[in-house]
């Protein structure tokens, strides 16, 4: 099998120019395909982040309230049962937090704007207060002082304090405000009357793509307030799990763990809860429902860009995946009839067919695994490189699509060896006809040629 | 002698009516005077006009809405119709009973509001254009006796009831002592924030021949955003008509028939 293999190096180092164009095209495609891949993984990976933070937990126990058959509103109440629950009779969850759900217009110095609103208690909130971070005031202040620029004031755990208010840059800069200045909240009690809320700004933070354009956060009490609520009353229970790929599954356990704890629950439907208004609205029932997602249903309305960059990357690599295909096949054609002769002359001196072939596959297959090799490392490097720069990205729409102000890559090793073992068995699929018809070329045929 | 008692109680009755105008009113009174302004507007038969809705925001092009009101107060009935601009032309929203539904021809679907939307996104409710029932859902009490301009005004405060289903809890009133018209209005929120500050400067009369009596109708409201300052809507109230409406208009079909 050696000889094989050198032999076959041999003839890729007398190829030339043809096997540095086809390596230099492998190389070129699998390092594309390694950085399409880390981009929709970054993507992947700040969605879940923004997702998990922002809007959801891994599983959430959420539901509906309907006073008369035909108005639904998202709360729950028994929420200490709930959580106890959740707590003691499911295992793997590491963090169960709950949260307040609105909706209102938020009054600002020079606008206003449309927001979610979240009520914490914030010194529950682990991964909110790991994951966001003050937003430079550069950010969000026109014409800021250029020595303040880089300045980050605010301090997230002052949102235990009643009547404050964390937002995000973007938002910071539409309704004018910085820290300290104030906010009016205009919204309806469950009972349709009018109320509004007056809340300081204690924290404007980084964005974190889409999701952080329209979510507001309040001390919980402050909702409870603006809605006329009782204390025991909430929006979503939200758990985190050791294991976020265990959503679904603990998902399913606990809707049966409710159910039998004499919870109604309604079938599992994947979309986010703002989606539910009108299909809960016209369903024929009063009180109180859960309703259990994950937080993939929680942003399902977002997966669309993940599925988008995918579907791109797909194509492209497909492309180019069937031009490289038809380089090998063609190079290895050339060299088919360039070494005619050699063939016959091996076959005349006893070299099975089985082997020719082998011969012809191991140089496509060297060809590959050399070519793929360097570009999944090049393209994990440049990936790497990219990630660690943090490169700020510039426009806002962009900034949404990828839900993070920066460009956020991420390497998975099995991709990368996937990436080079799947190249590598193209290639060689691509050397199959060609070293077939080598190999069964009948010596006495192959030596007559050069004659 | 018999000029003399006609003399006697035309002063005794002019002095009354110039003495209510400043004088405060008693509990009694304040809910005759809520029930005087709900009875005079109201019409036992059905009710048409145009609206012309303009919103001006902060930031944003004048917005300019036409709209056709339908009422059947009899059967606490009510469309709105959106005639203009273009954009808007065929959505409408219909109260049937207690709910309130919106359709928009152009996804062609029905949406059930809440009884205090805001019509079209303007700082107008539908409170305004419909029915006023000042009397049945508010409780009042007396302010003071106030000059609003050169009008006398009895300024009341009225509460809402438990259970009424309104948007604002708390407004503040000024009510033209001697016609019994609103002149001025200031909703409040719960929280006690002042959020909008509604003048009617001109009322009109019509003849209804369901009632064989004259009601009032605001021709004007202009309403003042008091949360976001720079937003005010001015609604202006045109070609009213009391004449009967066809008999099954007030239907989903009827007001998606007229998108078609």
């Amino acid at each position: 099998m050696s000889v094989l293999i050198a032999m076959a190096w041999r003839n890729l180092r007398q190829g030339g120019r043809r096997t540095s164009l086809l390596l230099a095209a492998l190389v070129a495609v699998t390092g594309l395909l390694v950085l399409l891949m880390a981009l929709s993984n970054g993507v992947e990976a700040s969605m879940v982040r923004a997702a998990t933070s922002l809007a959801a937990g891994h599983v959430n126990v959420a539901g509906f309230y309907k006073a008369t058959p035909d108005e639904g509103f998202p709360m729950i109440t028994e929420t200490s049962r709930i959580k106890s629950i959740a707590r003691e009779r499911v295992e793997g969850v590491v963090d169960v937090v709950d949260r307040h759900r609105g909706w209102a217009r938020v009054v600002g110095p020079s606008s206003s704007i449309w927001a979610a609103l979240y009520g914490v208690e914030v010194e529950q909130e682990n991964r909110l207060r790991e994951t966001l971070r003050p937003a430079p005031l550069s950010a969000y202040v026109d014409d800021v002082d250029p020595a303040r620029a880089d300045e980050r004031p605010g301090d997230l755990s002052k949102l235990g304090e009643p009547g404050t208010a964390m937002l995000f840059a973007a938002q910071a800069k539409r309704l004018g405000v910085q820290v300290g200045d104030g906010l009016t909240l205009r919204t309806e009690t469950l009972r349709g009357q009018s109320n509004t809320a007056d809340a300081t700004v204690v924290a404007v933070m980084d964005d974190l793509g889409l999701m952080s354009n329209w979510s507001i956060f309040l001390p919980k009490q402050t909702l409870l307030d603006l809605y006329g609520l009782d204390d025991d009353t909430t929006g979503a229970v939200m758990l985190y799990l050791d294991d976020i790929e265990r959503a679904p599954d603990v998902m399913a356990e606990l809707r049966a763990v409710y159910a039998d704890e004499g919870f109604e629950v309604l079938e599992h439907d994947p979309r986010p809860f703002f989606a539910k208004f009108q299909t809960v609205a016209g369903q024929d029932w009063t009180g109180a429902r859960l309703d259990l997602t994950t937080w993939t249903d929680e942003v399902s309305f977002l997966v669309w860009v993940i599925a988008a960059i995918d579907s791109v990357s797909f194509l492209l690599i497909a492309v180019l995946t069937g031009i490289i295909a038809i380089g090998i096949m063609n190079a290895l054609w050339i060299a088919v009839r360039e070494r005619t002769t050699e063939i016959g002359t091996l076959r005349a001196i006893g070299m099975s067919r089985r082997r020719v072939l082998v011969m012809f596959l191991a140089e496509a297959l060297l060809l590959g695994v050399v070519g793929c090799l360097i570009g999944t490392v090049g393209g994990a490097v440049v990936a790497l490189t990219l990630d660690a720069l943090s490169i700020p990205i510039p426009a806002a729409a962009v900034q949404a699509i990828l839900m993070n102000d920066r460009l956020h890559l991420v390497i998975e090793p099995l991709e990368l060896v996937t990436v080079v073992v799947g190249f590598t068995i193209v290639c060689g699929l691509s050397a199959l006809w060609p070293a077939a018809r080598a190999a069964r070329m009948p010596p006495i045929t192959a030596i007559q040629v050069h004659e | 002698m018999m000029r003399l008692v006609l003399t006697a109680l035309l002063l005794t009755l002019m002095s009354s009516a110039a003495f209510a105008e400043t004088t405060p009113l008693t509990d009694a009174e304040m809910v005759a005077l809520l029930a005087r302004i709900d009875d005079q507007q109201r019409n036992s038969g059905d009710y048409k006009a145009l609206a012309f809705i303009e919103q001006r925001e902060k930031d944003k092009e004048k917005i300019v809405y036409e709209a056709v009101i339908y009422r059947r107060d009899a059967d606490d009935k009510l469309m709105i119709l959106f005639v203009r601009p273009k954009a808007e032309a065929g959505k409408g929203y219909l109260r049937v009973d207690d709910n309130l539904f919106i359709y928009d021809p152009s996804v062609g679907k029905w949406e059930r509001r809440t009884e205090r939307e805001r019509i079209g996104g303007t700082d107008s409710r539908r409170a305004d254009f419909d029915e006023s029932r000042l009397a049945e859902e508010y409780t009042p009490a007396y302010v003071a006796a106030e000059k609003l301009g050169k009008f006398d005004v009895h300024h009341l405060k009225l509460t809402a009831k438990d259970g009424v289903d309104v948007a604002y809890p708390v407004l503040e009133l000024w009510i033209d002592a001697n016609a019994g018209t609103i002149l001025k209005a200031q909703d409040y929120a719960l929280s006690g924030r002042l959020m909008r500050t509604a003048y009617y400067p001109k009322w009109r009369k019509i003849a209804s021949p369901s009632s064989g009596r004259e009601i009032y109708f605001p021709e004007e409201i202009r309403i003042y955003d008091e949360v976001e300052k720079a937003n005010q809507t001015l609604v202006v109230m045109r070609k009213v008509d009391l004449d009967p409406l066809p008999a099954n208009m007030f239907t989903k079909a009827w007001l998606e028939s007229q998108s078609r």
